[in-house]
Protein backbone atom coordinates (compact mmCIF):
# COMPACT_ATOMS: atom_id res chain seq x y z
CA UNK A 1 0.00 0.00 0.00
CA UNK A 2 1.52 3.29 -1.08
CA UNK A 3 1.45 6.46 1.00
CA UNK A 4 -1.13 8.01 -1.40
CA UNK A 5 -3.52 5.10 -0.93
CA UNK A 6 -3.10 5.29 2.81
CA UNK A 7 -3.89 9.01 2.77
CA UNK A 8 -6.95 8.38 0.58
CA UNK A 9 -8.28 5.76 2.97
CA UNK A 10 -7.69 7.99 5.99
CA UNK A 11 -9.45 10.96 4.32
CA UNK A 12 -12.44 8.80 3.28
CA UNK A 13 -12.79 7.27 6.74
CA UNK A 14 -12.63 10.69 8.40
CA UNK A 15 -15.25 11.96 5.92
CA UNK A 16 -17.55 9.03 6.69
CA UNK A 17 -17.08 9.66 10.42
CA UNK A 18 -18.30 13.24 10.03
CA UNK A 19 -21.31 12.09 8.01
CA UNK A 20 -22.14 9.56 10.73
CA UNK A 21 -21.77 12.18 13.45
CA UNK A 22 -23.97 14.61 11.51
CA UNK A 23 -26.67 11.97 11.01
CA UNK A 24 -26.57 11.12 14.71
CA UNK A 25 -26.91 14.81 15.51
CA UNK A 26 -29.96 15.19 13.26
CA UNK A 27 -31.58 12.19 14.90
CA UNK A 28 -30.74 13.02 18.52
CA UNK A 29 -30.48 16.81 18.95
CA UNK A 30 -33.48 18.43 20.64
CA UNK A 31 -34.40 21.49 18.51
CA UNK A 32 -34.24 22.67 14.93
CA UNK A 33 -31.26 24.99 15.28
CA UNK A 34 -28.86 22.46 16.78
CA UNK A 35 -30.06 19.88 14.24
CA UNK A 36 -29.33 22.30 11.41
CA UNK A 37 -25.93 22.92 12.94
CA UNK A 38 -25.17 19.20 13.05
CA UNK A 39 -26.42 18.65 9.52
CA UNK A 40 -24.65 21.46 7.69
CA UNK A 41 -21.40 21.60 9.64
CA UNK A 42 -20.80 17.87 9.75
CA UNK A 43 -21.95 17.19 6.22
CA UNK A 44 -19.88 19.95 4.69
CA UNK A 45 -16.79 18.82 6.55
CA UNK A 46 -17.51 15.17 5.73
CA UNK A 47 -18.07 15.95 2.06
CA UNK A 48 -14.90 18.03 2.07
CA UNK A 49 -12.84 15.11 3.39
CA UNK A 50 -14.42 12.65 0.96
CA UNK A 51 -13.85 15.09 -1.93
CA UNK A 52 -10.21 15.50 -0.90
CA UNK A 53 -9.83 11.72 -0.68
CA UNK A 54 -11.36 11.20 -4.13
CA UNK A 55 -9.22 13.98 -5.67
CA UNK A 56 -6.13 12.30 -4.24
CA UNK A 57 -7.33 8.93 -5.56
CA UNK A 58 -8.00 10.15 -9.12
CA UNK A 59 -4.79 12.21 -9.10
CA UNK A 60 -5.57 14.41 -12.12
CA UNK A 61 -5.52 18.20 -11.72
CA UNK A 62 -8.64 18.71 -13.88
CA UNK A 63 -10.66 16.13 -11.96
CA UNK A 64 -9.42 17.62 -8.69
CA UNK A 65 -10.60 21.06 -9.79
CA UNK A 66 -14.03 19.69 -10.77
CA UNK A 67 -14.34 17.87 -7.44
CA UNK A 68 -13.37 21.06 -5.63
CA UNK A 69 -16.14 22.93 -7.45
CA UNK A 70 -18.68 20.23 -6.54
CA UNK A 71 -17.74 20.69 -2.89
CA UNK A 72 -17.78 24.47 -3.15
CA UNK A 73 -21.25 24.61 -4.78
CA UNK A 74 -22.66 22.16 -2.22
CA UNK A 75 -21.20 24.32 0.55
CA UNK A 76 -22.81 27.43 -0.88
CA UNK A 77 -26.21 25.81 -1.46
CA UNK A 78 -26.42 24.00 1.87
CA UNK A 79 -25.37 26.99 3.96
CA UNK A 80 -27.90 29.18 2.14
CA UNK A 81 -30.72 26.72 2.71
CA UNK A 82 -29.64 26.31 6.34
CA UNK A 83 -29.84 30.08 6.77
CA UNK A 84 -33.29 30.22 5.12
CA UNK A 85 -34.70 27.41 7.27
CA UNK A 86 -33.27 28.92 10.46
CA UNK A 87 -34.62 32.36 9.57
CA UNK A 88 -38.09 30.91 8.92
CA UNK A 89 -38.04 29.07 12.27
CA UNK A 90 -36.93 32.24 14.10
CA UNK A 91 -39.77 34.15 12.49
CA UNK A 92 -42.22 31.48 13.62
CA UNK A 93 -40.82 31.55 17.18
CA UNK A 94 -41.06 35.33 17.41
CA UNK A 95 -44.61 35.26 16.08
CA UNK A 96 -45.47 32.64 18.71
CA UNK A 97 -43.93 34.71 21.50
CA UNK A 98 -45.78 37.82 20.40
CA UNK A 99 -49.03 35.87 20.48
CA UNK A 100 -48.27 34.61 23.99
CA UNK A 101 -47.38 38.10 25.24
CA UNK A 102 -50.59 39.68 23.92
CA UNK B 1 -17.06 -6.09 -3.71
CA UNK B 2 -19.08 -4.49 -6.50
CA UNK B 3 -21.69 -7.24 -6.14
CA UNK B 4 -21.96 -6.30 -2.47
CA UNK B 5 -22.58 -2.64 -3.40
CA UNK B 6 -25.25 -3.71 -5.91
CA UNK B 7 -27.00 -5.91 -3.37
CA UNK B 8 -26.99 -3.15 -0.74
CA UNK B 9 -28.34 -0.70 -3.32
CA UNK B 10 -31.11 -3.10 -4.37
CA UNK B 11 -32.15 -3.73 -0.77
CA UNK B 12 -32.01 0.01 -0.02
CA UNK B 13 -34.23 0.88 -3.01
CA UNK B 14 -36.89 -1.70 -2.09
CA UNK B 15 -36.72 -0.77 1.60
CA UNK B 16 -37.15 2.94 0.83
CA UNK B 17 -40.08 2.19 -1.50
CA UNK B 18 -41.86 0.16 1.20
CA UNK B 19 -41.13 2.79 3.86
CA UNK B 20 -42.40 5.47 1.50
CA UNK B 21 -45.72 3.63 1.14
CA UNK B 22 -46.05 2.94 4.87
CA UNK B 23 -44.95 6.31 6.27
CA UNK B 24 -47.70 7.70 8.51
CA UNK B 25 -47.27 11.40 7.71
CA UNK B 26 -47.19 13.23 4.41
CA UNK B 27 -43.79 15.02 4.83
CA UNK B 28 -42.16 11.69 5.71
CA UNK B 29 -43.64 10.05 2.61
CA UNK B 30 -42.33 12.90 0.51
CA UNK B 31 -38.77 12.87 1.78
CA UNK B 32 -38.61 9.07 1.61
CA UNK B 33 -39.70 9.42 -2.00
CA UNK B 34 -36.75 11.78 -2.67
CA UNK B 35 -34.39 9.29 -1.02
CA UNK B 36 -35.94 6.53 -3.13
CA UNK B 37 -35.34 8.61 -6.28
CA UNK B 38 -31.68 9.13 -5.37
CA UNK B 39 -31.23 5.41 -4.66
CA UNK B 40 -32.75 4.69 -8.07
CA UNK B 41 -30.37 7.18 -9.70
CA UNK B 42 -27.41 5.40 -8.09
CA UNK B 43 -28.82 2.09 -9.31
CA UNK B 44 -29.00 3.46 -12.87
CA UNK B 45 -25.36 4.57 -12.60
CA UNK B 46 -24.41 1.05 -11.48
CA UNK B 47 -26.30 -0.36 -14.47
CA UNK B 48 -24.28 1.89 -16.78
CA UNK B 49 -27.24 4.05 -17.81
CA UNK B 50 -25.83 7.44 -16.83
CA UNK B 51 -28.33 9.29 -19.06
CA UNK B 52 -31.24 7.83 -17.11
CA UNK B 53 -29.46 8.48 -13.83
CA UNK B 54 -29.07 12.19 -14.60
CA UNK B 55 -32.70 12.42 -15.71
CA UNK B 56 -33.89 10.52 -12.62
CA UNK B 57 -31.89 12.68 -10.21
CA UNK B 58 -32.78 15.95 -11.94
CA UNK B 59 -36.48 15.31 -12.56
CA UNK B 60 -37.58 12.93 -9.81
CA UNK B 61 -35.49 14.31 -6.97
CA UNK B 62 -35.09 17.88 -8.23
CA UNK B 63 -38.05 19.19 -10.16
CA UNK B 64 -40.65 16.87 -8.63
CA UNK B 65 -39.22 17.69 -5.22
CA UNK B 66 -39.80 21.39 -5.71
CA UNK B 67 -43.38 20.75 -6.86
CA UNK B 68 -44.09 18.41 -3.95
CA UNK B 69 -42.73 20.76 -1.30
CA UNK B 70 -44.85 23.50 -2.81
CA UNK B 71 -47.91 21.23 -2.76
CA UNK B 72 -47.16 20.22 0.82
CA UNK B 73 -47.08 23.85 1.90
CA UNK B 74 -50.44 24.38 0.25
CA UNK B 75 -51.79 21.25 1.89
CA UNK B 76 -50.66 22.27 5.39
CA UNK B 77 -52.17 25.73 4.81
CA UNK B 78 -55.48 24.10 3.99
CA UNK B 79 -55.29 21.84 7.05
CA UNK B 80 -54.42 24.75 9.33
CA UNK B 81 -57.23 26.83 7.96
CA UNK B 82 -59.83 24.18 8.61
CA UNK B 83 -58.74 23.70 12.25
CA UNK B 84 -61.58 21.19 12.52
CA UNK B 85 -60.22 18.00 14.01
CA UNK B 86 -56.57 17.35 13.23
CA UNK B 87 -56.61 13.82 14.66
CA UNK B 88 -59.39 12.84 12.26
CA UNK B 89 -57.34 14.03 9.33
CA UNK B 90 -54.35 12.05 10.53
CA UNK B 91 -56.44 8.93 10.82
CA UNK B 92 -57.89 9.05 7.33
CA UNK B 93 -54.46 9.87 5.91
CA UNK B 94 -52.76 6.85 7.44
CA UNK B 95 -55.73 4.61 6.70
CA UNK B 96 -56.27 3.58 10.33
CA UNK B 97 -59.79 4.94 10.55
CA UNK B 98 -61.20 3.22 7.47
CA UNK B 99 -61.69 -0.47 6.82
CA UNK B 100 -59.93 -1.79 3.77
CA UNK B 101 -62.58 -2.93 1.28
CA UNK B 102 -61.81 -6.47 0.16
CA UNK B 103 -62.66 -6.20 -3.55
CA UNK B 104 -60.07 -3.53 -4.49
CA UNK B 105 -57.62 -5.39 -2.24
CA UNK B 106 -58.09 -8.64 -4.18
CA UNK B 107 -57.85 -6.78 -7.51
CA UNK B 108 -54.67 -5.04 -6.38
CA UNK B 109 -53.18 -8.32 -5.21
CA UNK B 110 -54.01 -10.05 -8.50
CA UNK B 111 -52.56 -7.16 -10.49
CA UNK B 112 -49.35 -7.16 -8.47
CA UNK B 113 -49.00 -10.93 -8.84
CA UNK B 114 -49.50 -10.68 -12.61
CA UNK B 115 -46.97 -7.87 -12.82
CA UNK B 116 -44.42 -9.91 -10.87
CA UNK B 117 -44.98 -12.91 -13.18
CA UNK B 118 -44.48 -10.75 -16.29
CA UNK B 119 -41.35 -9.19 -14.79
CA UNK B 120 -39.96 -12.63 -13.98
CA UNK B 121 -40.72 -13.84 -17.49
CA UNK B 122 -39.00 -10.76 -18.98
CA UNK B 123 -35.88 -11.45 -16.91
CA UNK B 124 -36.02 -15.16 -17.81
CA UNK B 125 -36.30 -14.52 -21.53
CA UNK B 126 -33.66 -11.77 -21.67
CA UNK B 127 -32.02 -12.16 -25.08
CA UNK B 128 -28.28 -12.79 -25.26
CA UNK B 129 -26.28 -9.76 -26.30
CA UNK B 130 -28.83 -7.28 -24.97
CA UNK B 131 -31.51 -7.34 -27.70
CA UNK B 132 -31.28 -4.32 -29.97
CA UNK B 133 -27.93 -3.03 -28.65
CA UNK B 134 -25.97 -4.48 -31.58
CA UNK B 135 -28.36 -3.01 -34.14
CA UNK B 136 -28.24 0.43 -32.46
CA UNK B 137 -24.45 0.31 -32.46
CA UNK B 138 -24.26 -0.69 -36.12
CA UNK B 139 -26.41 2.23 -37.26
CA UNK B 140 -24.52 4.76 -35.10
CA UNK B 141 -22.28 6.09 -37.93
CA UNK B 142 -25.29 7.23 -40.00
CA UNK B 143 -27.27 8.58 -37.02
CA UNK B 144 -25.15 11.74 -36.81
CA UNK B 145 -24.30 11.41 -33.09
CA UNK B 146 -21.82 9.36 -31.10
CA UNK B 147 -23.95 8.53 -28.05
CA UNK B 148 -26.26 5.52 -28.66
CA UNK B 149 -28.86 6.86 -26.19
CA UNK B 150 -29.14 10.17 -28.04
CA UNK B 151 -29.26 8.28 -31.35
CA UNK B 152 -32.20 6.19 -30.11
CA UNK B 153 -34.05 9.16 -28.61
CA UNK B 154 -33.61 11.71 -31.38
CA UNK B 155 -33.13 9.59 -34.47
CA UNK B 156 -34.36 5.97 -34.35
CA UNK B 157 -37.34 6.75 -32.17
CA UNK B 158 -37.81 10.45 -32.85
CA UNK B 159 -41.59 10.00 -32.92
CA UNK B 160 -41.54 8.85 -29.27
CA UNK B 161 -39.46 11.79 -28.14
CA UNK B 162 -41.64 14.20 -30.07
CA UNK B 163 -44.68 12.87 -28.20
CA UNK B 164 -42.82 13.16 -24.88
CA UNK B 165 -42.22 16.85 -25.50
CA UNK B 166 -45.94 17.06 -26.27
CA UNK B 167 -46.83 15.38 -22.96
CA UNK B 168 -45.02 18.10 -20.99
CA UNK B 169 -46.86 20.77 -22.97
CA UNK B 170 -50.16 18.97 -22.30
CA UNK B 171 -49.43 18.94 -18.58
CA UNK B 172 -48.86 22.68 -18.69
CA UNK B 173 -52.10 23.18 -20.64
CA UNK B 174 -54.01 21.13 -18.06
CA UNK B 175 -52.61 23.28 -15.26
CA UNK B 176 -53.50 26.47 -17.09
CA UNK B 177 -56.99 25.08 -17.67
CA UNK B 178 -57.58 24.24 -14.00
CA UNK B 179 -55.72 27.25 -12.60
CA UNK B 180 -57.44 29.54 -15.01
CA UNK B 181 -55.20 32.61 -14.72
CA UNK B 182 -52.41 33.93 -16.87
CA UNK B 183 -50.74 36.25 -14.36
CA UNK B 184 -47.26 35.32 -13.16
CA UNK B 185 -47.28 36.96 -9.77
CA UNK B 186 -44.22 37.97 -7.78
CA UNK B 187 -43.50 35.61 -4.89
CA UNK B 188 -43.73 37.23 -1.49
CA UNK B 189 -41.41 36.60 1.42
CA UNK B 190 -38.30 35.07 -0.09
CA UNK B 191 -37.87 37.89 -2.59
CA UNK B 192 -36.92 40.32 0.16
CA UNK B 193 -33.96 38.25 1.31
CA UNK B 194 -30.69 39.77 0.01
CA UNK B 195 -28.59 36.66 0.69
CA UNK B 196 -30.91 34.35 -1.26
CA UNK B 197 -30.98 36.79 -4.17
CA UNK B 198 -27.20 37.00 -4.29
CA UNK B 199 -26.79 33.22 -4.21
CA UNK B 200 -29.39 32.80 -6.96
CA UNK B 201 -27.61 35.43 -9.08
CA UNK B 202 -24.35 33.56 -8.51
CA UNK B 203 -25.84 30.20 -9.53
CA UNK B 204 -27.78 31.41 -12.59
CA UNK B 205 -24.86 31.62 -15.08
CA UNK B 206 -23.41 28.36 -13.75
CA UNK B 207 -26.72 26.56 -14.28
CA UNK B 208 -26.99 28.01 -17.77
CA UNK B 209 -23.46 26.97 -18.67
CA UNK B 210 -23.88 23.48 -17.25
CA UNK B 211 -27.18 23.04 -19.09
CA UNK B 212 -25.58 24.11 -22.36
CA UNK B 213 -22.70 21.71 -21.71
CA UNK B 214 -25.10 18.79 -21.08
CA UNK B 215 -26.99 19.68 -24.25
CA UNK B 216 -23.87 19.66 -26.39
CA UNK B 217 -22.27 16.71 -24.60
CA UNK B 218 -25.37 14.65 -25.48
CA UNK B 219 -23.92 14.16 -28.96
CA UNK B 220 -21.13 11.92 -27.73
CA UNK B 221 -21.61 11.30 -24.00
CA UNK B 222 -24.44 11.07 -21.43
CA UNK B 223 -26.58 14.21 -21.52
CA UNK B 224 -29.11 15.71 -23.88
CA UNK B 225 -32.15 17.89 -24.27
CA UNK B 226 -34.19 16.71 -21.26
CA UNK B 227 -31.30 16.89 -18.80
CA UNK B 228 -30.29 20.34 -20.05
CA UNK B 229 -33.92 21.48 -19.92
CA UNK B 230 -34.25 20.58 -16.24
CA UNK B 231 -31.18 22.68 -15.40
CA UNK B 232 -32.48 25.62 -17.42
CA UNK B 233 -35.89 25.13 -15.84
CA UNK B 234 -34.24 25.19 -12.41
CA UNK B 235 -32.69 28.49 -13.43
CA UNK B 236 -36.11 29.91 -14.25
CA UNK B 237 -37.63 28.60 -11.01
CA UNK B 238 -34.78 29.99 -8.88
CA UNK B 239 -35.06 33.39 -10.55
CA UNK B 240 -38.81 33.32 -9.90
CA UNK B 241 -38.21 32.47 -6.23
CA UNK B 242 -35.64 35.24 -5.94
CA UNK B 243 -38.19 37.81 -7.06
CA UNK B 244 -37.36 38.09 -10.75
CA UNK B 245 -40.45 36.69 -12.51
CA UNK B 246 -38.68 36.06 -15.83
CA UNK B 247 -41.84 34.70 -17.37
CA UNK B 248 -43.89 37.78 -16.57
CA UNK B 249 -41.65 40.22 -18.43
CA UNK B 250 -41.84 38.23 -21.67
CA UNK B 251 -44.86 39.26 -23.79
CA UNK B 252 -47.66 36.72 -24.02
CA UNK B 253 -47.21 35.83 -27.70
CA UNK B 254 -43.46 35.29 -27.24
CA UNK B 255 -44.17 33.08 -24.21
CA UNK B 256 -46.52 30.91 -26.20
CA UNK B 257 -44.05 30.79 -29.09
CA UNK B 258 -41.23 29.62 -26.80
CA UNK B 259 -43.46 26.95 -25.25
CA UNK B 260 -44.54 25.58 -28.64
CA UNK B 261 -41.13 25.95 -30.30
CA UNK B 262 -39.69 22.51 -29.51
CA UNK B 263 -42.79 20.56 -30.50
CA UNK B 264 -43.43 22.67 -33.59
CA UNK B 265 -39.87 22.74 -34.94
CA UNK B 266 -39.50 18.98 -34.45
CA UNK B 267 -42.73 18.27 -36.33
CA UNK B 268 -41.94 20.80 -39.06
CA UNK B 269 -38.59 19.16 -39.61
CA UNK B 270 -40.27 15.76 -39.77
CA UNK B 271 -42.65 17.01 -42.48
CA UNK B 272 -39.74 18.54 -44.41
CA UNK B 273 -38.04 15.13 -44.40
CA UNK B 274 -41.27 13.64 -45.76
CA UNK B 275 -41.35 16.29 -48.48
CA UNK B 276 -37.76 15.33 -49.29
CA UNK B 277 -38.84 11.76 -49.88
CA UNK B 278 -38.00 10.15 -46.53
CA UNK B 279 -40.09 8.92 -43.62
CA UNK B 280 -41.53 11.26 -40.96
CA UNK B 281 -38.46 11.59 -38.70
CA UNK B 282 -35.84 10.18 -41.07
CA UNK B 283 -32.82 12.49 -41.02
CA UNK B 284 -30.63 12.73 -44.12
CA UNK B 285 -27.42 11.08 -42.82
CA UNK B 286 -25.15 13.86 -44.15
CA UNK B 287 -26.71 16.58 -41.97
CA UNK B 288 -28.12 14.43 -39.16
CA UNK B 289 -25.70 15.69 -36.50
CA UNK B 290 -26.44 19.40 -37.03
CA UNK B 291 -30.19 18.82 -37.39
CA UNK B 292 -30.34 16.78 -34.18
CA UNK B 293 -28.45 19.50 -32.30
CA UNK B 294 -30.90 22.16 -33.57
CA UNK B 295 -33.93 20.06 -32.63
CA UNK B 296 -32.43 19.29 -29.21
CA UNK B 297 -31.66 22.95 -28.50
CA UNK B 298 -35.17 24.10 -29.41
CA UNK B 299 -36.71 21.22 -27.46
CA UNK B 300 -34.58 22.04 -24.40
CA UNK B 301 -35.66 25.70 -24.51
CA UNK B 302 -39.32 24.70 -24.77
CA UNK B 303 -39.16 22.09 -22.02
CA UNK B 304 -37.28 24.46 -19.70
CA UNK B 305 -39.90 27.15 -20.31
CA UNK B 306 -42.70 24.62 -19.72
CA UNK B 307 -41.15 23.42 -16.42
CA UNK B 308 -40.70 27.01 -15.24
CA UNK B 309 -44.28 27.83 -16.21
CA UNK B 310 -45.63 24.72 -14.44
CA UNK B 311 -43.86 25.69 -11.23
CA UNK B 312 -44.73 29.38 -11.32
CA UNK B 313 -48.38 28.59 -12.05
CA UNK B 314 -48.57 26.15 -9.13
CA UNK B 315 -46.72 28.56 -6.89
CA UNK B 316 -49.12 31.32 -7.75
CA UNK B 317 -52.15 29.09 -7.21
CA UNK B 318 -50.81 28.21 -3.77
CA UNK B 319 -50.19 31.82 -2.84
CA UNK B 320 -53.86 32.71 -2.86
CA UNK B 321 -56.14 29.68 -2.92
CA UNK B 322 -59.15 31.73 -1.82
CA UNK B 323 -59.01 34.18 -4.71
CA UNK B 324 -58.53 31.36 -7.16
CA UNK B 325 -61.69 29.77 -5.78
CA UNK B 326 -63.74 32.94 -6.02
CA UNK B 327 -62.81 33.60 -9.64
CA UNK B 328 -63.85 30.12 -10.78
Amino acid sequence: MTITELMTVILLVVGCFFFLAGTLGVLRFPDLFSRLHALTKADNLGLGFIAAGMALHIASPWAALKIFFIWFFTLLASSTSCYLIARFQRGQDQAGKRKEGA
Amino acid sequence: MSVLIDIILAILAVYLAIQCLLAPRLPQTMFLFFAFGLALALAWVRLGAVDVAIAEAAIAAGFLGVLMIDALRDFSHALNKRQGNPTDNQKTLSGNGTKLPWLPGVALGLGLGLFLLIALEAIWKMPDGGGLTVLAGEMLPVSGVGNPVTAVLLNYRGYDTWLEIGVILMALLAIVATGGTEVYRRPGMAARDPLLRQVILFFTPILFLFGAFLLYAGKAAPGGAFQAAVLWGAMGILLHLGGWPVFAVIPRWLRQLILALGLGAFLLMGFLFMAGGGALFEYPPAHAGVLILIVETLAAISIAAALTAIYTLFNQMNEEPDQADSTN
